[in-house]
């Protein structure tokens, strides 16, 4: 028999109830159960940044996040970081603005990545910009449009 | 679906055919709310997962699952024993054998990693571990694991690519100079970034599909003759794509398979291809073999090229990877020979990935081109401009438009070639050796015919309606910037409806096609819709400007009004209103007047009806120059881009601000090829080991430098009704022969193998 | 993955008293135990998560050296500023690792602990035989692809390489590894393959690793941390070394060096061959370049991996070079 938990999440300032086997991942919560599908699936296996969003502010992997390891700690995904009033987070407004993605499947994670990159400071040059973007690959190859977009949110904030 | 309104930037030309206009479709994919084949929320879904083969060849004998059965919340598994009843579907032109059953878990296995076997249970968790309990015996065969393998022999020649003209092989003999090249590419895989899967639900007989698609009617087509139920019955919906580069045209062995579940379930299933299963569930490119001989007068004039190609197949499809594509068309040379062969192997059958053909092609010429240029002592810049096709000597016709050559000099003068020393190993910068070098690239022109619907509904607002595919090359964005000029509204009053099989046919999202072929059958949508708006207004007797004694009407900011005239102006809406109509709708498409029903479905759903770039009276190609800067680390054989610029023809730009992106995107996947990827086939069991994308190395952000594009094109009439020509895929043909030209520069070695990783370099 | 109990342990006691039930596993960053639970290589029956529990992270910096939490992530030691000044090579070899992502959830216990990236150690059902994973099984490496696999320390059993590089800096300063009840020196942390490739390191089972203590140098002052690989980011090493050193007064004269290396061993291999040879010797190109070949004493390559003999001293030269300020 497969057992289930009773989680709590705290998603985007919103409380969120779900049972679940343990072994259910961030992601897969997420997706499945909560019908947040703006974070992507890419590998499953930690390789590509599709699946980032934030813990406790921090940019984590949710593919390789359990559910439960996040009970009591914020998380907050793509559908959680424009104003209220619906407009852009400045990231996201600079990666429309840059055209820095095609396909849009890693961009959700880029966004999440680059915001979390801004924070920690790690966009002071586009050298740096690359460097810390790294673990958001991006098939379509939007990497010049998406170091313009960081630069250019990180001269805003 | 209805797409949010744009931003807009800059200004109002930029919603204009040929303006910079930011991606339509841009706040939903930045919000997360593009939803994407496996994010519709379906009541009653069960996961289906895969098994694969773990032997590259052989027979399944027994599959035990007695264990998984017992697993909690499965549902169904389906194995070899297990007769799905279904039959085999067309190939791409349409083509199908008669009363061919198909079986999508076959009991025969061609290749390690085949799926076999498909577990559906009530969550995909359980599927996954009830799949691990599920015990396969085979009876193993011989197998050739690659074409490296000494079994696998030469292979077949391909008699429809093997070309040639005047007598090469003589003319190479009396050549006083000649060069002699073997060049390689191993497997490359798309790696898109959504991976493969669909969600499937039967309605009775009605079925429909979400699934990442590269193609609706196609598809759709595939899953009716599985079935064996009308297409019309059929729906597959793909308004969102995670990125095919050709590995979405085609469905595919698991579609089935979750069809087949949700139907003997009587509930929607939902099947996600795991990572790795991505990497043999379809083929990506094919590895190559190229022989290449030039001869050329000591003043650097080709005098004959020989070129024997041979690329890896399945064991049971000839798919060539036409090594020879590019080489007859990039130079002028009056004695040409050309040969490819298939070897089959125990493998997926390859497929088409960005550029194919033309890629592994222009590796092989435009590297040998450089041989060349280095032992005559010549400018390889010069080399190409001395033997400029001034005609496509392989078909004897004209070029329709060819700007190759100010895409070389305009490159050359951007990327400041000028200074370039030309002596191997002469320019440093510290630890670091600095290498220039070019590579050519080309793509034909290839149509299909297409259809469009255009609403103009009582509110103004504008309605374009196409079964075409955005995979991120900015079909929403163009389609919308079209009407838009038409009817002289702004871009954010048009909605464009896209990706699914019940709306007008479309060509593939494919061969650079779907743009030019889209675009012509819009245009003429729109154009019809407002000349049908002009008629109602000039004669209707509600209508304001029927009394002007205008025989026409002027679309411009948004306003109708009677050309050169002070006279009453309307909006969409108010004209709308005054005419009383809520909705004025017309339907056009580009094939021929007075084409059968039959003729339509074979036109949207099959390939019959491409037209090849030489089937009129020009040859029409997308053509480019890369000039690549390499910095090679001497001793740790490390190669960095750290510069590229590179010079496209591609006819007129419909939106050069999403163009650009698809020329970056095919310039950073050659960055890629030339220096990191590789399928690394185990010989022992014809296994790709480095399934995942921790050890298929992509390039990342850090692998990408500065890239300049520039377009030297001009509009090509013949080439399209809107006068571009395609853009997606010449984008990565040539980058790589660029690169490795660039590293001989750097170091003076000749990689003639691609990846050039680093062993090959200390 | 495998069904599994979830147990968000308390206290470390509690955490070490259920990792000594057969089955567990401790789930801290969950990087490697999550990866490899998918690829079907762990498969616990109970998972403890520890990620929870605190006074098991911090960063301590003085002039004795540095304490560092075992739950501390990788991301934030490695922007520590006093790690960064007292130990450049412990700071680069982390932020050089992986990605700002992993980093933010990988701990440093973790990361010391993380498997190998051998291909056919990672998929069992393709590759049921392996030493590691079944003991007595085989090695489907030996013969296979091994590009990726190491030429130092291996045996007839092995030729898996370890993938980390924090440790490779860890040992070359000396660090040691508290568990609780005691320590031990990372170098002997870490066991070779021999014929017991499956038991990796000295840890037994309901142990844990609570802190990771670094001793004050010079050399570990004076530090980088060189990795050499074919994409510029997100990858493992090829081959990378972490290097410290310190010169007598003259500024040229070697008194203190200290080598390790990453990407080509099957554990952290600290080189004292390499440093021997250089004490009390004068830095230059020739004496580097010639001391440096020393690193690969004992190396023996399996086919595709050869090049990492002949790429490794190169990287070790450089390495030295650069912080001899000759480079």
């Amino acid at each position: 028999m497969t057992r289930t938990i009773h989680l709590s999440l705290d998603i985007n300032g919103g409380r969120y109830d779900l049972d679940v086997e343990p072994r259910v991942t961030l992601l897969d919560a997420l997706r499945e159960h909560l019908a947040l599908t703006g974070t992507k699936k890419g590998c499953d296996q930690g390789q590509c940044g599709a699946c980032t969003c934030h813990v406790d502010g921090k940019r984590v992997l949710s593919c390789l996040t359990l559910a439960a390891q996040v009970e009591g700690r914020q998380v907050t995904t793509i559908e959680g970081i424009a104003a209220e009033n619906g407009e852009l987070h400045p990231v996201q407004a600079a990666f429309v603005e840059h055209d820095a993605f095609q396909c849009g499947y890693c961009t959700p994670g880029q966004i999440m990545s680059a915001v979390a990159c801004i924070r920690e400071g790690h966009a002071g040059s586009d050298e740096e910009i690359r460097e810390y973007m790294s673990g958001n690959l991006c098939r379509c190859g939007a990497y010049n449009n998406i170091v313009a977009a960081v630069r250019e949110a990180a001269e805003m904030a | 679906m209805t797409i949010m309104e744009p931003r807009k930037h800059g200004d109002a030309s930029d919603g204009m055919v040929g303006g910079r206009q930011t991606r339509f479709e841009g706040n939903l994919k930045v919000t997360g709310g593009a939803t994407y084949a496996l994010e519709y929320p379906i009541e009653g879904v069960a996961h289906a997962v895969l098994l694969q083969s773990t032997i590259p060849a052989g027979r399944v004998t027994s599959v035990d699952t007695s264990k998984a059965k017992a697993a909690p919340g499965v549902l169904l598994i389906l194995t070899p024993d297990d007769d799905l009843g279904l039959m085999t579907a067309s190939d791409w032109y349409g083509n199908r054998p008669e009363n061919q059953p198909y079986h999508p878990l076959p009991r025969e296995v061609s290749f390690n990693g085949q799926s076999i076997v498909a577990v559906i249970a009530e969550s995909r968790e359980q599927a996954l571990e009830a799949a691990k309990l599920i015990c396969v015996t085979y009876a193993q065969t011989p197998a050739v694991a690659s074409i490296d393998d000494p079994k696998a022999g030469e292979g077949k020649v391909m008699g429809n690519l093997t070309i040639g003209w005047g007598d090469a092989e003589a003319a190479l003999a009396a050549a006083p100079i000649r060069i002699e090249g073997e060049y390689s590419t191993p497997r490359e895989y798309h790696v898109a970034m959504e991976p493969h899967g669909l969600t499937v639900k039967w309605d009775g007989d009605q079925l429909t599909v979400w699934e990442p698609s590269q193609w609706s009617h196609g598809m759709a087509r595939s899953y009716s003759e599985w079935f064996g139920i009308p297409y019309e019955n059929v729906r597959l919906i793909s308004p969102f794509i995670g990125g095919g580069f050709g590995s979405k045209g085609a469905a595919l062995a698991y579609s089935a398979v979750a069809a087949f579940a949700a139907k003997k379930l009587g509930r929607p299933v939902k099947l996600a291809v795991t990572r790795p299963q991505n990497f043999t569930s379809y083929g990506g490119r094919a590895a190559t073999r190229q022989k290449i001989k030039l001869g050329a007068t000591e003043d650097g004039v080709l005098q004959a090229i020989v070129h024997r190609g041979a690329s890896e197949t399945s064991t049971y499809m000839d798919y060539p990877e036409q090594t020879g594509a590019a080489t007859p068309i990039l130079y002028k040379v009056e004695n040409f020979s050309s040969q490819h062969r298939v070897v089959p192997v125990n493998t997926v059958t390859p497929g088409a990935l960005r550029g194919p053909g033309k890629n592994p092609s222009a590796f092989g010429i435009e590297s040998a081109m450089e041989e060349l240029a280095y032992k005559l002592g010549m400018d390889p810049l010069e080399l190409r401009l001395k033997n400029y096709a001034d005609h496509d000597y392989q078909s004897g016709k004209p070029w329709s438009t060819r700007r190759l050559r100010e895409a070389l000099t305009e490159g050359a003068a951007a990327f400041g070639w000028s200074k370039r020393s030309h002596e191997p190993r002469s320019m440093r910068d510290g630890n670091q050796l600095v290498g220039w070098g070019i590579g050519c690239g080309t793509f034909p022109v290839i149509q299909a015919p297409s259809e469009a619907m255009i609403r103009i509904l009582g509110n103004g607002r504008v309605e374009v309606v196409s079964g075409a595919i955005d995979m991120g090359q900015g079909t929403y964005t163009i389609l919308a910037q079209t009407v838009a000029e038409v009817f002289g509204i702004p871009v954010d009053q048009v909605e464009v409806h896209l990706g699914d099989s019940r709306l007008p046919g479309s060509a593939i999202a494919g061969g650079s096609m779907l743009a030019g072929s889209i675009l012509g059958a819009v245009h003429k949508a729109a154009t019809a819709a407002r000349d049908e708006l002009i008629g109602l207004a000039l004669s209707d007797e509600k209508s304001p400007l029927r009394d002007t004694g205008a025989n026409t009407l002027t679309f411009s900011g948004g306003r109708i009004a009677v050309p050169r005239d002070q006279g009453p102006s309307l909006s969409l809406p108010e004209l709308m209103a005054a005419l009383g109509r809520d909705e004025i709708e017309t339907r056009r498409n580009t094939l021929p007047d007075g084409a059968t029903p039959q003729e339509h479905h074979q036109a949207w759903t099959t390939m019959a009806k491409v037209q090849g770039p030489t089937m009129g009276e020009f040859s029409m190609h997308s053509w480019c120059a890369h000039f690549a800067e390499v910095r090679v680390d001497e001793d740790f054989g490390t190669v960095r881009v750290s510069r590229i610029v590179s010079a496209f023809d591609c006819g007129r730009l419909y939106n050069p601000r999403l163009v650009e992106s698809q020329w970056r995107g095919g310039i950073i996947m050659g960055i890629g090829q030339a220096l990191l990827e590789e399928g690394l086939v185990d010989q022992r069991n014809g296994r790709t080991v480095n399934n995942n994308m921790g050890d298929y190395l992509v390039p990342t952000n850090a692998d990408v430098s500065d890239i300049q594009v520039i377009s030297v094109g001009i509009p090509d009439y013949g080439a399209s009704a809107l006068g571009g020509k395609g853009v997606g895929e010449v984008g990565i043909v040539g980058v790589a022969p660029a690169i490795a030209n660039a590293v001989f520069h750097a170091t003076g070695k000749r990689v003639r193998d691609l990846p050039i990783t680093l062993e090959k370099l200390i | 993955m495998r069904d599994f109990s979830y147990l968000r342990a308390s206290s470390a006691d509690e955490a070490r008293q259920a990792a000594l039930q057969a089955g567990s596993a401790l789930l801290a960053g969950g990087t490697t135990l999550l990866d490899l639970a998918k690829c079907g290589v762990m498969e616990p029956e109970t998972v403890v998560d520890i990620t929870h529990l605190s006074g098991l992270g911090g960063i301590e910096v003085d002039a004795n050296g540095a304490r560092i939490g075992a739950l501390a992530k990788m991301g934030e030691v490695a922007d520590n500023v006093g790690i960064r000044a007292a130990f450049p090579a412990v700071s680069e070899s982390l932020s050089l690792a992986a990605s700002a992502q992993l980093r933010n959830m990988a701990t440093i216990g973790g990361n010391l602990l993380q498997r190998t990236r051998c291909s056919y150690f990672r998929e069992p059902a393709v590759f049921p035989a392996c030493h590691k994973r079944n003991p007595g099984s085989g090695c489907s490496a030996m013969g296979g692809i091994t590009r990726n696999h190491a030429v130092l320390g291996t045996s007839d059993t092995c030729i898996a390489s370890y993938p980390g590089d924090l440790a490779v800096a860890l040992v070359a300063f000396d660090a040691v590894v508290e568990l609780g009840g005691r320590t031990v020196s990372v170098d002997d942390f870490f066991l070779l393959p021999g014929n017991t490739p499956e038991r990796e390191t000295v840890l037994e089972r309901g142990e844990m690793i609570t802190a990771i203590t670094v001793p004050s140098s010079a050399a570990a002052t004076n530090s980088t941390y060189l990795k050499v690989r074919d994409r510029q980011s997100y990858e493992f090493a090829a081959a990378s070394a972490a290097v410290g050193l310190e010169f007598e007064a003259d500024g040229r004269t070697v008194r203190d060096i200290r080598v390790a290396l990453g990407g080509v061993a099957t554990k952290p291999w600290r080189v004292r061959g390499v440093e021997q040879a250089l004490i009390g010797k004068m830095l230059s190109l020739e004496t580097v370049e010639t001391a440096s070949r020393l690193a690969m004493e004992g190396a023996v390559s399996h086919g595709a991996n050869r090049y990492k003999i002949e790429l490794a001293p190169r990287v070790v030269a450089r390495a030295i070079l650069k912080v001899g300020g000759l480079a």
